[in-house]
């Protein structure tokens, strides 16, 4: 029996578009477990990053609730969300979102230090981190621009995981990186979640969504289905097989 | 033309709210610029205006004689002067007198004229300005009406020990005799009231020797030309007399000290504004880069792209300096009322093209100017370049706050790090402090010096102050100091006159007389060198030395009553109250000139002695010997109430303007660096930084260099308040100030101002709210 983590009921987000309603997230009800590495697909425009912000609390829902643990995090204020991210949830970005004003260390520790005093434990585990993703002493003190998108990309997972998340976040962390950078940052997120890191990531990408566990197909707002496809194993011809039968079963 | 006017309009539509600021930082320059010149320009020229209107007098000299064969003397001497354009004498009486006035008293000397002479004078005509139907009593200056000197009401008028009680009649303007910075103020008497004081015998009979000059550039020397040509002729006369160098501009001191403060406001302000538009434009070119290498690949020349920024802050300046100099016009009332109560005349606010073309070509100039230096940049920008690199925002030389290694909290290291990367930012805090500590610190000196305890400002302006001054006829000089050196009340006495002597070969000065300089209250008149001891020492006004290139050691030559005499230059002083021409002489010393026909003795008593009481014992005892009795301490009182109330005015006035500097300028960084730092704070509040941690992190990362500045320019300011003052006062003879610099209230203040920053930026800062991570990560 898994342990869940996040759970939606009744999830809606709606937006006003020129006096008109769009109803982006239609009654959701999801369930996100410990340990899973969920995938949230689906064609663009299908609500996947809205869903993803809602989960996170980056948003707030229209309608519906969504609990994480036993805490209701659907009615919490902008600064009750901000500290629900900061306790308990990492983020991943498409656009990598470093600080560029902070060297590589300083924008990990930023993040770290809003929730861990102890600067020194901080800063050893910011290395340890650095060099599970294999980026240098040396590219820990340049800047954001001066280090290369994979780079980037890594220093943003470190950042992420820096204060030992419950739930890991990633919105399409491939989707600005080439072909070379976007599998090291996979074999990145992969490896982590071999050690019991929980992640969602969206992406359209399928190559990305086969490193999850559990694909969630999302279409017009509303979660048309999903598949178990185990725990990644690269050498797995069937699993892609799998995925590409679930997708096709959906119109992908 | 065009497509510069486009660019213009978007760049004004993008930053409505610092368009807004700049225009108000310009308004309020040009609307302190115009009244500046409105001041220093034309509110002088109004006293040459009046002054010719009523055919003013260049020299006016009133003599204690009116006999026909003194009168015909002094009107062939006259006649056979080439310099002398009109002139015209007139029967009048005179005598040093004194009056209540605004809680305190106006002691002067008085020149009273009987009503019919004085409304048909030729030369110094007055002009009624409020007439009841009286039939009988006094006509005063319009400087003196108060709402307990008005017509019908009844004043009291110490002439010499004599009061008068006289009903007001009306007032009138007199340009050379319608103020106690005039040195005589005229009264004008009924003819049945001018008969009564004659027959009193109360004022002595005199001459008023009214004259107009050719060239009115000699009225200063011949003033003392004149009083040395009568005094050989008539060595014993007492005569009192004024020029229209004198009276122009000790008529104008709060005008003077009102149009220098609002002058260098005036400047402060305007260089507040330049340095935000500089700041302004390369933040622009900094977060537009992109947008400007993208006009400039569109085919815009560099040219075009600085001249829409020229464009636009000149319309903006021009159009905010047309909205100030119209601001100023409107307040001019309130301002002219102010000074139409210091001056005593009249002032008609009019258009003034001169002062509006000056201030807009200031404005627009320095602006343009700025624009242009600000934007030269713009030369350097390849489209190529600035397409592919965008912002260039920070400074990647070094780290100076590693999070790893620093000891601060996380606010206050993130807040240190956007303080190191702006650059342009700390420059105009800087600025903008350091212009503020200046308005602070002399604030707090004027606080101190002027409106709680006016003796400083007092021991500059007047000089010597004492409690009482008693006037003694000679033969009475000797029984009056037995009583006062025997009275328990006295707790000093000396011998304090005045007396007018004439530098040979240059102007006309005011000399006190001192029997033993030691025992004066004020001794920081002396400001180099001493006061004399000897007969033959003379201590000289500073101004009045520099002009004339005298050193302490030189010898000077000075003539009074047909006798010339020369005196070695042992110091110099400042006393304001003769403009800077001025001197002071030992008892042995001006007797070396003649005898004294007057004694006037300075009294220090004891607290809690009642000074009217303590004079009308002094003239019970010398019946008949003691001439006058000032209570100095409330005469001063009278004068100070007014200058304490300008200077109230003044301190408020410049502290909330500096208040509304200070809130424009930061809410200019402010808003710049949130439009700078949405995404940077997008990102933080993505990670589960706070709304009131960020508007923390916000306000603290002005404040070191808030902090730093305001400091330094504390103590800067509290060094150089001092001669910076001396330097706006050189004009009424002012060359050291020696004001006491109240530390306590310049370290509260600088708190206050610190506090009030920080309050202001946290209150700006509240815009963070409205910046969600959502915005961040959906490309709002």
């Amino acid at each position: 029996m898994k342990e869940t983590l996040l759970k939606t009921e009744k999830l809606s987000k709606s937006f006003s578009n020129g006096g008109a309603m769009q109803h982006v997230l239609k009654n959701i009800d999801l369930q996100l477990y410990k340990g899973d590495f969920t995938v949230i697909m689906g064609a663009s425009g299908a609500g996947k990053s809205t869903l993803l912000y809602a989960l996170s609390g980056m948003d707030t829902p229209t309608l519906g609730k969504i609990t994480f643990a036993d805490q209701v995090i659907s009615g919490l204020s902008q600064d009750g969300l901000a500290v629900f991210r900061r306790d308990h949830c990492g983020f991943v970005f498409q656009q990598i979102y470093l600080i560029d004003g902070m060297s590589v260390m300083d924008n990990v520790l930023s993040a770290g230090l809003l929730v861990n005093k102890d600067k020194k434990a901080l800063v050893a585990k910011a290395k340890q981190l650095f060099k599970a993703v294999d980026i240098s002493e040396e590219t820990q003190k340049k800047f954001p621009t001066q280090i290369s998108g994979g780079e980037a990309q890594r220093v943003g997972i470190v950042r992420a995981l820096i204060n030992s998340p419950e739930i890991l976040f990633a919105d399409e962390p491939t989707g600005a990186l080439n072909s070379k950078t976007g599998l090291d940052v996979l074999d990145t997120l992969t490896r982590f979640n071999e050690q019991g890191q929980s992640v969602v990531m969206v992406t359209h990408d399928m190559r990305s969504a086969r490193r999850g566990n559990r694909i969630l197909y999302l279409e017009d707002g509303v979660i048309l289905g999903e598949c178990d496809l185990g725990r990644y194993s690269p050498g797995d011809a069937q699993r892609h097989e799998k995925l590409s039968a679930f997708l096709n079963d959906r119109g992908w | 033309m065009g497509k510069s006017f486009l660019i213009v309009r978007s760049n004004i539509r993008k930053s409505k709210g610092q368009t807004a600021a700049i225009i108000i930082l310009i308004l309020l320059a040009a609307f302190m610029f115009n009244l500046w010149l409105m001041l220093s320009m034309d509110y002088k020229s109004n006293f040459d205006r009046y002054h010719d209107k009523l055919n003013a007098e260049h020299v006016t000299l009133a003599l204690d004689s009116n006999t026909d064969e003194f009168q015909t003397s002094l009107s062939h001497t006259l006649e056979s002067d080439s310099r002398i354009a009109q002139y015209r004498l007139n029967n009048c009486m005179h005598m040093a007198g004194r009056f209540p006035y605004n809680g305190g008293e106006i002691s002067s000397w008085f020149v009273f004229m009987d009503k019919q002479t004085a409304f048909t004078r030729s030369i110094g005509k007055i002009e009624v300005v409020e007439e009841g139907n009286l039939t009988s009593g006094v006509y005063l200056p319009l400087l003196y009406k108060t709402d307990d000197i008005d017509i019908g009401k009844p004043i009291d008028i110490f002439i010499g020990r004599q009061k008068e009680t006289y009903t007001v009649c009306g007032f009138f303007n007199s340009i050379m005799m319608g103020s106690h910075n005039c040195t005589l103020i005229e009264i004008v008497l009924t003819e049945d009231k001018y008969t009564g004081l004659a027959s009193s015998g109360y004022a002595s009979p005199a001459t008023l020797c009214s004259i107009r000059l050719k060239d009115i550039s000699e009225n200063l020397s011949y003033e003392a030309l004149l009083k040395s040509m009568v005094s050989q002729q008539q060595p014993n006369i007492n005569m009192v007399s004024n020029c229209y160098d004198t009276v122009s501009q000790s008529r104008y001191i709060s005008q003077m000290i009102c149009s220098g403060i609002v002058s260098a406001m005036a400047f402060f302000v305007l260089l507040i504004s330049l340095v935000v538009i500089v700041s302004n434009i390369i933040n622009y070119i900094q977060v537009n880069m992109k947008y400007l290498g993208a006009l400039k690949a569109a085919g815009y020349t560099s040219r075009q792209l600085i001249c829409s920024l020229l464009w636009q802050f000149l319309s903006l300046s021009v159009l905010a300096a047309i909205i100030g100099i119209g601001l100023s016009y409107l307040l001019f009332p309130a301002v002219n009322a102010m000074m139409i109560s210091q001056t005593g005349i009249p002032y008609t606010m009019h258009f003034l093209p001169l002062p509006f073309v000056m201030s807009l070509v200031v404005l627009g100039g320095t602006v343009a100017c700025s624009v242009w230096f600000a934007s030269r940049r713009i030369k350097k920008i390849e489209p190529i370049v600035a397409l592919r690199c965008g912002i260039e925002t920070h400074n990647f030389k070094r780290n100076l706050v590693p999070l790893a290694h620093t000891k601060v909290p996380l606010p206050f290291a993130l807040a240190l790090k956007t303080t190191l990367s702006g650059v342009k930012h700390n420059i105009t805090i800087s600025v903008t402090m350091l212009v503020l500590s200046l308005v602070v610190v002399f604030s707090g000196l004027m606080k101190e010096n002027v409106i709680e305890d006016m003796t400083p400002f007092l021991h500059i302006v007047v000089g010597e102050t004492a409690d009482s001054c008693i006037r003694v006829q000679a033969e009475t000089e000797n029984d009056f100091l037995r009583e006062i050196n025997t009275d328990s009340r006295v707790e000093k006495s000396y011998l304090y006159t005045f007396f007018n002597v004439s530098h040979v070969g240059g102007a006309e000065l005011m000399a006190a007389v001192c029997d033993d300089f030691t025992k004066i209250n004020n001794q920081s008149i002396a400001i180099k060198g001493r006061l004399p001891k000897y007969d033959n020492e003379i201590a000289l006004a500073a101004k009045y030395a520099k002009e004339n290139g005298f050193k302490v050691g030189d010898e000077i030559e000075i003539t009074a009553n047909g006798n010339q005499e020369k005196y070695l230059i042992c110091g110099f002083t400042q006393i304001s109250n003769n403009l800077g021409r001025d001197c002071s002489l030992t008892r042995a010393g001006y007797e070396k000139l003649g005898m004294l026909t007057n004694t006037s003795y300075y009294i220090n008593l004891a607290d809690g002695t009642d000074i009217d009481a303590f004079h009308q014992k002094m003239k019970k005892k010398f019946a008949g010997g003691i001439e006058d009795t000032i209570n100095i301490l409330t005469t001063i009182e009278g004068m100070a109430g007014v200058y304490v109330s300008l200077m109230t005015m003044i301190v408020i006035a410049i502290l909330a303007l500096s208040a509304i500097i200070i809130a424009f300028v930061l809410y200019l960084l402010v808003r710049t660096m949130l439009n700078n730092k949405i995404r940077e704070y997008g990102i933080m509040k993505a990670l589960g930084f706070t709304t009131g941690q960020l508007i923390l992190q916000t306000a603290l990362s002005f404040m070191p260099t808030t902090i730093l500045s305001t400091i330094a320019g504390l103590i800067l300011c509290s060094f150089i308040i001092n001669p910076l003052t001396a330097f706006f006062l050189n004009g009424i003879g002012i060359v050291k100030c020696t004001f006491a610099v109240p530390i306590g209230f310049i370290a509260i203040s600088g708190i206050g101002l610190v506090l009030f920053a920080f309050a202001t930026v946290c209150l700006l800062s509240l815009r963070i709210k409205k910046i969600t991570p959502r915005a961040l990560l959906s490309g709002e």
